[in-house]
């Protein structure tokens, strides 16, 4: 989404500490609906995040939320709200003193009733009067949601917020999101889980290593994801011939034994989890397991930029 | 509740709650504790209440409160990340600072001038003070420059703690290095030394309580030192970045 109506918007944004690239000319913009900033630690979500909710100046770049430029323009907060990653709540505070703190200090017309609400929404009435202090981890989280969705605001920035959440709890949160989201709201959340944003995200910006590795509707970068080179590790009963078979298929690019292991790299994941059961079958080899081995989300991210 | 109010008070509530609290009450209680040694050994010979109060509260305890309620009025809410529920919210930011001095320095006051009053009364009390001096008129107007100086340290040590996160070590050399050996040396320094406008305040209240460089001048640098830090945390928190990004 670009134009007037998006709610946040990144123009070749940047953003370096001394010499280290945090985040590196990324751009994007978006409107209503959940979106998922998906990367492994250290990518640069959290910068991004930072930058939106005006607590970081972007080093080069133009960041805006809701029209407004957000770094030093506190006014911006009228229609943001922020729940950060760290935990740090005051802990000798109820959980419901601290929503109506925030209720309080964003000068809603009646605090204590806007805190309920919130409270209500995150489902958190039964520890409400509690102090902070006594939450567990996803409770802290509730909180810290509730105060930052005290106001009702229009732009939701989240940063990793199912961290600590049971699944019942993650359940819930999911469905609040989805509500708020429905009711014409922005809501941008952090992750680096790629179940949690898939279940959640309407759409999606990848980050890895600072840059935008892929943005825009989740099953397009699944397929992405799917159908990239993989390796492949195979144990049969006779390794060698079944290295020679792979070789006559065109999903397969090359095939290596070392220490008695068949290691197969192949072009297309899809093609070859489809393919290798036949070309077993037809040399007369059995097969003991076939695992893939660099499913991690670092090696997934790292092909998507190489891609760009 | 103004939002002035409301930062107040979740502050004074963080300050209080912890065992900060135990300490500093320990720290203020140190002239009252002295006093009531000097007075059970008093000796033959003049004692100088200004001098005492000089020695105790505004070369070691005052500084050593403030800085420690000064900086953590706000920059333990930035190290820790409480902060950003406060600053994530449509405020001026020079309301959060002002909110921040005004409570590390009533509590430093709180704590300091009634230390002060009931420290300079026990060598006020004994007969033999120094001839020519009005101990109880000396003892209060040291107090008041004990209270001017809370505020002055606060507002100093919230600014130093938001632009650097170092801030007691730093707020810990300006009053050991700053004010304690280089004043010494460098007379002309003394012209930037909260220590020698509380002395200065006090000198001008009451000519026989102590001996400042500045004189009457202390309450206008007092005022230009106070309303210079207020300006600078203002501005430095507008541009404050969080730390603690990936």
């Amino acid at each position: 989404m670009s134009g007037p109506d998006a709610a946040l918007v990144l123009e070749r944004v940047s953003r370096w500490y001394g010499n280290v690239v945090a985040v590196n000319d990324v751009s994007f913009s978006l409107g209503p609906g959940i979106t998922g900033l998906l990367g492994p630690n250290g990518a640069g979500k959290t910068t991004i995040l930072h930058m939106l909710a005006g607590l970081l100046r972007p080093s080069a770049g133009r960041v805006s939320v809701g029209g407004q430029v957000a770094w030093r323009n506190p006014a911006v907060y009228r229609s943001v709200g922020l729940v950060p990653e760290r935990e740090a709540v005051h802990a000798f505070l109820t959980g419901r003193a601290f929503v109506e703190m925030a209720a309080r200090l964003q000068r809603l017309p009646d605090p204590r009733a806007a805190a309920a609400r919130a409270i209500t929404t995150v489902d958190l009435e039964g520890a409400a009067d509690r102090p902070v202090g006594t939450y567990s981890k996803g409770m802290r989280q509730r909180v810290k949601i509730a105060g930052a969705l005290v106001h009702e605001p229009p732009i939701l920035l989240l940063d990793e917020p199912f961290n600590g959440m049971d699944p019942r709890q993650r359940l819930h949160m999911i469905g609040l999101l989805r509500t708020m989201a429905e009711a014409g709201r922005a809501i941008l959340f952090s992750s680096h889980i790629l179940e949690e944003v898939e279940r959640l995200a309407d759409g999606v910006l990848v980050i890895h290593a600072g840059r935008l590795a892929a943005s825009g509707d989740f099953r397009e970068i699944r397929r992405l994801m799917t159908d990239r080179p993989h390796t492949f590790v195979v144990r049969s009963s006779d390794d060698r011939r079944l290295a020679a078979a792979f070789m006559t298929e065109p999903a397969v690019f090359g095939t290596e034994l070392r220490d008695g292991r068949l290691t197969v790299r192949v072009a297309e994941f899809g093609g070859f989890t489809r393919a290798v059961a036949r070309v077993a079958r037809g040399a007369s080899v059995s097969l003991f397991e076939v695992a893939p081995t660099d499913d991690s989300l670092e090696s997934v991210f790292a092909y998507l930029v190489s891609r760009r | 509740m103004t939002i002035f109010g409301e930062i107040a008070q979740i502050t004074l509530r963080a300050l209080l709650g912890r065992r900060r609290t135990l300490l500093m009450l320990l720290l203020a209680a140190i002239p009252i504790l002295v006093g009531l040694l000097v007075r059970a050994n008093a000796r033959p010979g003049p004692v100088d209440v200004g001098a005492f109060l000089d020695a105790i509260v505004i070369r070691v305890v005052l500084p050593l409160v403030a800085l420690v309620f000064g900086t953590a009025a706000l920059g333990s809410e930035l190290e820790d990340g409480t902060a950003v529920h406060v600053l994530t919210k449509p405020i001026r930011r020079s309301t959060i600072v002002l909110a921040k001095i005004t409570v590390a320095g009533t509590l430093t006051a709180a704590l300091l001038v009634p230390s002060t009053i009931v420290a300079g009364m026990l060598i006020a009390g004994l007969l033999n003070t120094r001839p020519g001096s009005d101990p109880i008129t000396a003892t209060f107007a040291i107090g008041l420059g004990v209270l001017v100086g809370s505020y002055l340290y606060a507002a100093i040590f919230v600014a130093l703690s938001i632009v650097t996160s170092r801030g007691l070590l730093v707020g810990l050399g300006y009053a050991l290095i700053w004010e304690g050996i280089l004043a010494g040396l460098l007379p002309g320094s003394q012209v930037f030394s909260v220590r020698e406008y509380v002395r200065g305040i006090a000198e001008t209240l009451e000519p026989s309580s102590i001996e400042s460089i500045v004189g009457s001048s202390a309450v206008a640098y007092a005022a230009i030192a106070l309303v210079a830090a207020s300006v600078i945390a203002s501005l430095r928190l507008a541009v404050y970045e969080v730390r603690g990004g990936e």
